[in-house]
């Protein structure tokens, strides 16, 4: 049977790159001249087009001063723009103004201790005030409910580390709107609304990380990983960088960054590309080009020794264990990429068989690569031990299959096997025209979206001497960090 | 790296799902072209033996997808074995099939990169398998095999049943977790969809019970396939012809389930005392079935209610407006068989519970009492019906959806006159339907979080009687 199953893997890789090829075909590139990247797709299936806009720009690109800035501008940019979301923006202009001067007046006391309590009382009684007046001029939440009257789903965003993304899914005659709507949101935002919306952020933290215990032992994890690279810091931010947020950073942060050289638009679905092309031209090409987003200079220095750490919790134990390693398109992201298959990727993965199948120690196991993709990143190793066994013989059994990695070189057919899962997997998520959106998008807003079209011939190009290379290099005691969710022992 | 898309790395506006101006260069005052739309055709023939299948061709990927589905599911399950659906289909996952021993199985599945994922609902056992075109022959040759002979390997189902056991728990360590499990004890007590496993009803089942299980619902005349991706139909006519020759149709078993206990008629709270910054908030009631003349209409009005997202009025007050909330919503679950519950749910830190629970309960009174704007109506029809062609943009979708249409017994124009259903209902249909199936003051209300943070007792202020949750291990 074994033998079998090999001749068909090495079939398939033949197959496998002669799609990699149709996609580098199919796929239109254009530049404008600002600098903006537009990418193209064509797909008749069904008449619908899922359109997004990354920017190059997220949680990394902040500091002490902004955390969880890139957030925030995301949520802020849903709040319209000078005629979207107002009945009367000359109305309304002076009220935010004065809605502004009285909210960061209050950001400025409400953290000194020797404040004027009663000032700060009728400050914050002025702007209940002035917001219940500015109520008068708000339209509410317009995007959203034109997208939705036009028969738009999925009207979304999101923010990580490395980059911010606005999406949507649209009946493709309506592609003109969505280019008229996003541009006017790149050039008439108006940030209203925002320090009720700066709450909102806030019981998101609660939600996803506070009262969460996987979000937890994650936030903790990567917090506690890096010493130096951003990396460290949360994209949400934490609660007191939430709380003090300004709508002056948040102009700033859009100013500078959303501009066409840090950004990208993904077309993929029903449409005609040289009329979706004349289509972004007309819509998106009198933005100024803007200049591109700074490289992150902070280098996180190699790690001296093993990092451990607790996070008390009600909730039953977890583990999770993260290795310092190289960022893509580092040949050793692609020996990271296989190992996770090999380790825990299927049923028949190394830490899944011993920890799950054979030792039952562990009720499941998962591993990923973390917190971002632009810079030098995480290999994260994480297993829910099944109780009466405890997180310290998961960790050790771990170890011993990270230790065999070590000295004995993976099979032929366990390497060939990991190729084909994940090539197999990239082709899953081609499937539906978000998906494919949402890989060409992402992947060009890191690096390129060739990655994708080159990635069969790069993990064929790793073999098993590299792979154990990889473990000898960055499976140490030294380069890891273990964090334990646990109850609090009283 | 590959990029895998979880909620821990990204942060998206919403966790789940206004006035016009008249004034030029507005983006919604540009016109359209027409949209042209046909509905995509599904293949679908009716084996000897009584396998119904369905087929939608999709050349694109060299993938192919099958969804097998037989009907049976955890509201059979006896109550001394609460739980046997869920081992059931463990059993099945991992417990090898055939000739193919557990570990052959396996190793066979991961060699063709193929995905399976077996899962039990209420009323049917799912198998779904995802594959290369170039693998369909020795998978389809499992599928069967998985279907025809699960071999149920001894170790492995233990393996599995301590697996479930764990999950048993850690139940307590996710507040919506408790809050949605609550909510339905509350409402259906002992019936099944009321149950939970607990340590002894998966310590009751023994082997013997999955075998029985299997032989009494997998028949061929209790299953649907359905197939999508880079295949013909004459090619898959001569596969199912091998792989399930010889599988002769057989009695077919009784598909009712107990019926449910009386609903209860007065509100009540149920409180979990968690010591997390927000309360997670679930609110419940009866609700209907898909066969209630209502249904679309109930649609409508959900939509305004709290199921259109930022065109909602929870949305708009609770979060938008008021910043007490990140995620807030209500949905009908429609009941495909027995009638389910009108669910709203929300979190908000825990100060600020009792508001946001009376702000949900105002929102739903507001349905009942005054008629919806005709803006609110004009956005939610045109949503529902404008974006009903993305029911449509994924060839799996569009034959799964056809199987289960078909299985629970839809009427055979359902989506043909579903946009004409949405384009009927008025305004007064819609505070009829809220006045008939929204009952504020007889909610089910169940809080998790910091009990001594919520700035009111909740019975004194809600005039309801009090539960306590108990959050102990087992």
């Amino acid at each position: 049977m074994r033998s079998i199953c090999l001749l068909l893997g090495l079939l398939a890789l033949f197959g496998q790159p002669l799609y990699a090829a149709q996609l580098a075909e199919r796929v239109h590139e254009e530049r404008l001249e600002n600098g903006l990247t537009l990418l193209m797709l064509e797909r008749r299936d069904a008449p619908t087009v899922s359109a997004y806009i990354s920017f190059r720009v997220g949680g990394a690109n902040e500091g002490a001063h902004n955390r969880g800035i890139a957030h925030l501008l995301e949520h802020m940019l849903f709040k319209g723009t000078k005629t979207l979301g107002t009945s009367d923006y000359a109305a309304e202009k002076p009220l935010l103004g004065q809605i502004e001067s009285v909210g960061s007046r209050i950001d400025l006391l409400k953290n000194n201790p020797a404040a004027d309590q009663a000032e700060l009382e009728t400050l914050r009684e002025r702007l209940t005030e002035l917001q219940q007046q500015h109520k008068e001029y708000v339209v509410k939440d317009e995007f959203s409910r034109i997208y939705a009257e036009n028969g738009g789903v999925g009207f979304n965003a999101f923010t990580s580390k490395d980059q911010t993304t606005y999406l949507i899914s649209l009946p493709a005659n309506k592609l003109e709107l969505w280019a008229a709507i996003e541009s006017d949101r790149l050039q008439n935002a108006v940030l209203r609304e925002f320090y009720t919306e700066r709450e909102v952020v806030r019981e998101e933290r609660r939600r996803s990380y506070e009262s969460n215990p996987g979000g937890m032992l994650y936030e903790a994890l990567i917090a506690n990983a890096y010493t130096v690279h951003p990396y460290r810091n949360p994209v949400i931010g934490w609660d007191s960088d939430i709380a003090n947020l300004s709508l002056a950073e948040a102009r700033d942060f859009f100013k500078r960054y959303y501009r066409p050289v840090n950004m990208v638009i993904t077309l993929v679905g029903d449409f005609d590309s040289e009329k979706a092309k004349a289509l972004v031209t007309k819509y998106f090409s009198a933005i100024p080009s803007g200049t591109p987003v700074p490289r992150v200079i902070d280098l996180e220095p190699a790690q001296r020794g093993e990092k451990r750490i607790t996070v008390n919790f009600e909730a039953e134990p977890d583990l999770s264990i993260a290795f310092h390693k190289p960022a893509m398109p580092h040949q050793d992201d692609y020996s990271a990429d296989l190992l996770t298959d090999i380790l825990a990727g299927g049923a028949t993965s190394r830490l899944y068989k011993r920890l799950v199948v054979e030792e039952q120690l562990a009720s499941s196991v998962h591993i990923y690569g973390a917190p971002g993709s632009r810079y030098d990143n995480l290999l994260v190793i994480g297993a829910t031990p099944r109780h009466p066994h405890t997180v310290a013989e998961v960790e050790a059994a771990i170890y011993a299959e990270l230790d065999r990695l070590k000295s004995e070189p993976v099979s032929a057919q366990e390497l060939q096997r990991a190729r084909n899962r994940l090539v197999t997997d990239n082709l899953r998520q081609m499937r539906t025209n978000n998906g494919l959106a949402r890989l060409l998008s992402s992947y060009a807003a890191i690096g390129s979206w060739r990655y994708l079209t080159d990635y069969a011939e790069k993990i064929e190009a790793v073999d098993a001497s590299g792979l154990l290379a990889f473990a000898n290099r960055y499976f140490s005691a030294n380069n890891r960090t273990v964090a334990v969710l646990q109850r609090e022992v009283k | 790296m590959r990029l895998k898309f979880c909620f821990l790395f990204l942060l998206a506006l919403t966790a789940c799902s206004a006035q016009v101006q008249t004034q030029a260069n507005r983006p919604d005052s540009l016109n359209f072209p027409d949209l042209e739309f046909e509905f995509p055709q599904v293949a679908h023939l009716t084996l000897a033996n009584g396998i119904e299948v369905y087929l939608r061709e999709d050349h694109d990927l060299p993938l192919v997808e099958v969804t097998a589905m037989v009907g049976g599911g955890s509201v059979f399950d006896p109550p001394d074995m609460t739980g046997l659906s869920d081992l059931f289909v463990e059993g099945l996952q991992t417990g090898g099939a055939g000739a193919y021993s557990s570990e052959q199985l396996e190793e066979n599945l991961d060699n063709m990169a193929a995905d399976l994922a077996v899962s039990s609902s209420d009323y049917a056992y799912t198998i779904n398998m995802s594959m290369r075109r170039q693998d369909l022959e020795q998978g389809a040759a499992i599928l069967a095999d998985i279907l025809r002979e699960p071999g149920f390997d001894p170790q492995r189902i233990e393996v599995a049943r301590q697996g479930l056991i764990e999950g048993v728990r850690r139940r307590n360590d996710d507040p919506g977790a408790i809050a949605g499990r609550t909510l339905s004890q509350t409402i259906y007590k002992n019936h099944p969809l009321g149950r939970v496993p607990k340590k002894n009803t998966l310590e009751n089942i023994q082997r013997e019970d999955l075998l029985r299980l299997h032989q009494t619902y997998f028949q061929p005349n209790n299953l649907s396939l359905a197939v999508s991706g880079d295949i013909d139909l004459e090619v898959l006519k001569v596969l199912l012809g091998q792989i399930f020759e010889g599988w002769e149709a057989s009695e077919l078993p009784n598909l009712e389930p107990p019926a449910l206990p009386e609903m209860p008629q007065n509100g009540g709270i149920s409180i979990a005392d968690k010591d997390i910054p927000q309360t997670t908030i679930m609110l419940g009631q009866p609700g209907i079935d898909k066969n209630n003349p209502d249904v679309m209409t109930l649609k409508v009005a959900n939509f305004i209610l709290g199921g259109g997202g930022f065109n909602s009025r929870m949305m708009r007050e609770i979060r938008s407006n008021q910043g007490l909330a990140y995620s807030v919503y209500s949905y009908f679950q429609i009941g495909r068989v027995l009638p389910e519950l009108f669910i709203a749910k929300c979190e908000t830190k825990c100060g600020s519970t009792l508001e946001v629970v009376g702000m949900m309960r105002a929102e739903m009174q507001a349905m009942i009492d005054l008629p919806v704007s005709d803006k609110e109506l004009t956005t939610a029809k045109e949503s529902l019906i404008n974006s009903f062609v993305f029911a449509f943009t994924n060839s799996h979708s569009i034959v799964t959806r056809q199987q289960r249409l078909d299985f629970y017994a839809y009427p055979v124009d359902y989506m043909q006159t579903y946009r004409q259903k949405i384009a009927a209902v008025t305004t007064e249909d819609v505070q009829r339907v809220a006045k008939q199936y929204l009952r504020p003051d007889q909610l089910q209300i169940v809080l998790v979080g910091r009990k001594n943070e919520f700035e009111q007792d909740p019975g004194a202020a809600l005039g309801m009687p009090v539960e306590n949750v108990d959050l102990g291990l087992e």
